[in-house]
């Protein structure tokens, strides 16, 4: 017949077993014992044939363990597509000058079927072999025996190569958690809530390693979270476990000396909408979360250096216009400029836990509202009203927006709108395709005249931060009603950093 | 209303400015102090009415545990004044409420109005925007 298979392939499939040169196991013994016994013969061998030799897994009657290839029966009988059958070797040309015929054991009757991997490449062969020679052959069932006995062997070959590759891989697993000795497993058995963990997780969480061996009711876990944290983490399990989506929190376990854990998991074995179990890791990040604060920490001080540094400028322009009464408007309009900067850079910072703005969330009506908070009526109500799209914006665009409404909200406190109780601005920003619209509409100020003569400084300063920073246009409009104003934006501006970030 | 005002604050320009913009007021500034010790001899000698407290001084963050004692121990009327109003977001009893440095004159001088006739048993319907009051 004609050999569909690769030698080199047919040796790579035989190493992969990690049989070769194997110390005897039982089951094979028994097989070939078995195999002689039921074809009566005084020899039997589990022969693998191996790159030049055939090596002897499990062997009856004959010493050796090994042979050269060259006088394997087994070479050939592999090969064929069923059992082979030599009634008596000195009467068959391909047998007849082995030594294993004209001497000892003097083989005469041969029987062999073949061993084929999953992926049928030849391996070697079962084989029974007696000294005297059998005309008559195998009976129709000692060969069915002898081939249902072969497929015995080639199915404990796999079934020992399964169990060893599943050792290995629960050791490198081991191995693997041995070697991060800051990550703990953890399972938890939903229904009958019992909660067991390793002992790097005993560790990691600081309960007794033999207690969360046995397992113990999760109450038992979570009186050692942190109490500021625990309501958290509870709540992100509900959350998991009714949605079947992964758990995954920072928190804190044990008490003074508190450790912070990351905590991973994921409900699984999902039963009538039900989760059964829930499982996963849980990894000390202690180190890194004093990483954090101590980053937190030296964040924190820089500004509060930058923002004294705001306080001490606006201290020295004061206290420098003391000695000439002339530069005091001058004065008090720089270091309100110098303020608006401040409250612009209080904003933006990165911001830590602690430094919070008490305003609320950082965007650009959170800003505006606190920026115009010192124009309110007599009750007490806004004057600047603030309505549309809110954006979020970085401390690039925070500087131009800030200077850019407060030379508007100061020039309307001279003379526009905000300059009597009644007067009001309405403001209105919005988000149109690409651009973003920021409209001033002064109402219930004196009447408006026309333009002014020449544009102040503030002027400058507010078409400065539009134009030149913001990458916009700034139009302004002398209505008789009040003074107009339109910033139109392109929408990336107010978060450049984030429009890079979104294109990269 | 005249009073006696103690500032509390280690920048020494701000604290100047802070000086004359209360006396143009028309207060008496009894002291200034940049560290809790001399902050509290300060009290312990004369009365002050009111105090106006910088959270950073020159011993550390030392402002917030200094003003609750000044209020608490000592009766006086505690403003913060911070750069930082974060570090003080929850309420410190006895204190009044927190200015956000860089402040100006005006805001100064309502503050300091709003806080002494709080002094005098007066609750007022509303108080300066500028000054975030505790509840």
């Amino acid at each position: 017949m004609t050999e569909q298979w690769d030698e080199a392939d047919r040796l790579a499939a035989l190493s992969a077993y990690d049989i070769l040169d194997t110390q005897p196991e039982a089951v094979f013994d028994d097989i070939v014992i078995l195999a002689a016994r039921l074809c009566d013969t005084s020899m039997a061998v589990i022969s693998l044939v191996d790159g030049d030799r055939q090596w002897f897994k499990a062997r009856v009657g004959i010493d050796p363990i090994e042979t050269e290839r060259d006088l394997s029966f087994c070479d050939l009988t592999m090969r064929e597509p069923g059992t082979t059958v030599v009634p008596d070797a000195r009467l068959d040309p391909r047998f007849a000058d082995n030594t294993f015929v004209t001497g000892e054991p003097r083989v005469r009757f041969y029987a062999g079927a073949p061993l084929r991997s999953a992926e049928g490449l030849p391996l070697g062969s079962l084989s029974v072999l007696d000294a005297t020679a059998r005309p008559e052959g195998l009976t129709p069932l000692q060969l069915q025996a002898l081939e249902v006995l072969s497929r015995q062997v080639t199915t404990h070959m796999e079934l020992r190569r399964a169990l060893r590759e599943r050792r290995e891989s629960q050791e490198r697993l081991e191995r693997a958690l041995a070697a991060s000795v800051h990550v703990g497993a953890w399972e938890w058995d939903l229904i009958d809530d019992h909660f067991v963990g390793d002992e790097r997780f005993a560790r990691i969480c600081d309960v007794d390693p033999d207690l969360a061996a046995r397992g113990a009711p999760v109450s038992v876990y979570v009186q050692r979270l942190h109490p500021d944290d625990a309501p958290r983490v509870l709540a992100a399990y509900q959350t998991a476990m009714a949605s079947g989506e992964p758990f995954e929190e920072e928190y804190r376990v044990g008490g003074d000396d508190a450790r912070w854990v990351l905590g991973r998991g994921e409900v699984f074995a999902i039963h009538g909408g039900k989760a059964l179990s829930f499982a996963g890791t849980v990894v000390d990040i202690t180190a890194r979360k004093r990483d954090e604060q101590a980053r937190e920490l030296l964040s924190q001080e820089l500004s509060h250096r930058i923002k004294n540094i705001f306080a001490v400028v606006s201290a020295l322009t004061a206290l420098s216009a003391r000695q000439f009464p002339e530069a005091r408007a001058f004065a008090e309009t720089l270091r309100t400029r110098i303020a608006a900067l401040a409250r612009a850079h209080e904003f933006v910072r990165p911001h830590t836990e602690a430094s919070r703005p008490t305003v609320g969330a950082m965007t650009l009506h959170a800003f505006l509202t606190d920026l115009f908070k010192p124009y309110a009526g007599p009750d007490g109500a806004p004057q600047v009203v603030l309505s549309g799209d809110d954006a979020a914006f970085d401390d690039q665009a925070a500087t131009s927006v800030a200077l850019l409404f407060h030379e508007l909200a100061t020039n309307a406190a001279k003379y526009g709108a905000l300059s009597v109780e009644d007067g009001q601005v309405l403001l209105t920003t919005r988000r149109q395709g690409d651009r973003f619209i920021l409209s001033w509409e002064e109402n219930g100020g004196p009447p408006v005249a026309g333009p002014p003569d020449r544009s102040g400084f503030g002027s400058s300063l507010a078409a400065l931060s539009v134009e030149g920073q913001l990458g916009g246009k700034l139009e302004r409009l002398w209505a008789a009603g009040g003074l107009r104003v339109t910033a139109d934006l392109p929408a990336t501006a107010l978060s450049r950093r984030r429009a890079a970030q979104i294109v990269a | 209303v005249t009073a006696r005002i103690l500032i509390i604050e280690d920048e020494a320009l701000v604290a100047m400015e802070l000086r004359f913009v209360l006396e143009d007021l028309g207060h008496e500034v009894v002291g200034v102090a940049a560290d809790v010790r001399s902050a509290r001899n300060l009290v312990s000698e004369t009365d002050v009415d009111l105090a106006l407290v910088d959270i950073h001084l020159s011993d550390g963050p030392t402002g917030v545990d200094l003003g609750r004692e000044l209020a608490q121990k000592w009766r006086v009327s505690v403003l913060f004044m911070t750069a930082n109003p974060g570090m003080v977001r929850n309420e410190v009893s006895g204190a009044i409420g927190v200015l956000s440095k860089p402040v100006d004159e005006h805001a100064v001088g309502t503050a300091v109005d709003y806080a002494l006739k709080r002094r005098s048993g007066w609750s007022g319907d509303h108080a300066p925007s500028e000054l975030h009051l505790f509840r």
